[in-house]
């Protein structure tokens, strides 16, 4: 599971100052999102993570708490997914423009 | 429905089942306990469930109306413990008779056949749930 959650500290950090620097400009719509995006399918995947690992440890919290979570995180790391390959899709249409 | 409301609801089905399936297992193992902690044989426990609000952020029609399941209460049922004669029994009385709990074990094997079917239900819920989902997504390709 671990190898599926996307890395816990340095995409944060990273995207944490890429954040403060845009926020002082104007255009900071955007990129606040696409983070806060990035950001909410990470705590998914370890909230998932934390289930899955009490499960094993055989604390509280049932199997199927832990498949929830899991679905959960699948499926919002799908939206974003697809939120991606949206993007990618206008950006390499704005380079093939003709200028 | 909302996503993650959807999920909410089916985990706290998935929660109710299995507590009433974890209920009908103590039942059935206890079926010739005749000594607890409160005293006597043990009684039948049955669970009772209570419907709750959640809040629901996709459309305000179903708002009200949309319900998750809590565990409300277990309670004992306290009639019909049977009088079996077994006088070699060592909690039998002066008269050679045992308390006995009163567990039917046919209506128990009933109920189990309904929670289990029941939580199958809610993972048919689920599983729909996310196929809409995937279909949704599959708007953006």
């Amino acid at each position: 599971m671990n190898n599926m959650a996307i890395s816990n500290t340095p995409i944060v950090s990273a995207a944490g100052q890429k954040d403060g620097q845009t926020r002082t400009g104007s255009t900071s719509g955007f990129s606040d999102a696409l983070f806060n995006a990035v950001n909410e399918v990470n705590n998914q995947h370890q909230t998932a993570d934390k289930a899955i690992l009490n499960v094993q440890a055989g604390n509280t919290g049932g199997l199927h708490e832990a498949m929830i979570a899991l679905e959960k995180a699948d499926i919002s790391f799908r939206t974003m997914l697809t939120v991606r390959n949206k993007i990618i899709e206008a950006y390499q249409e704005i380079m093939r423009m003709q200028v | 429905m909302d996503l993650t409301t959807s999920l909410k609801i089916c985990g706290s089905g998935l929660a109710a089942q299995r507590a009433k399936l974890d209920i009908i297992t103590s039942n059935l193992a206890n079926i010739n306990t005749t000594r607890t902690p409160e005293g006597g044989p043990y009684r039948k426990k049955t669970i009772a469930l209570a419907a709750e609000t959640v809040a629901d952020n996709f459309d305000s029609t179903i708002k009200e109306a949309v319900r998750s399941v809590r565990i409300d209460e277990v309670k004992e049922d306290t009639n019909g413990i049977k009088m079996v004669y077994d006088p070699s029994h060592p909690d039998a009385d002066a008269k050679g008779y045992v308390a006995m709990p009163n567990i039917n074990i046919m209506s128990e094997m009933a109920d189990m056949i309904t929670a289990s079917r029941a939580y199958e239900a809610c993972v048919t819920a689920f599983e729909s749930t996310k196929n809409m989902t995937m279909k949704t997504l599959e708007m953006g390709r």
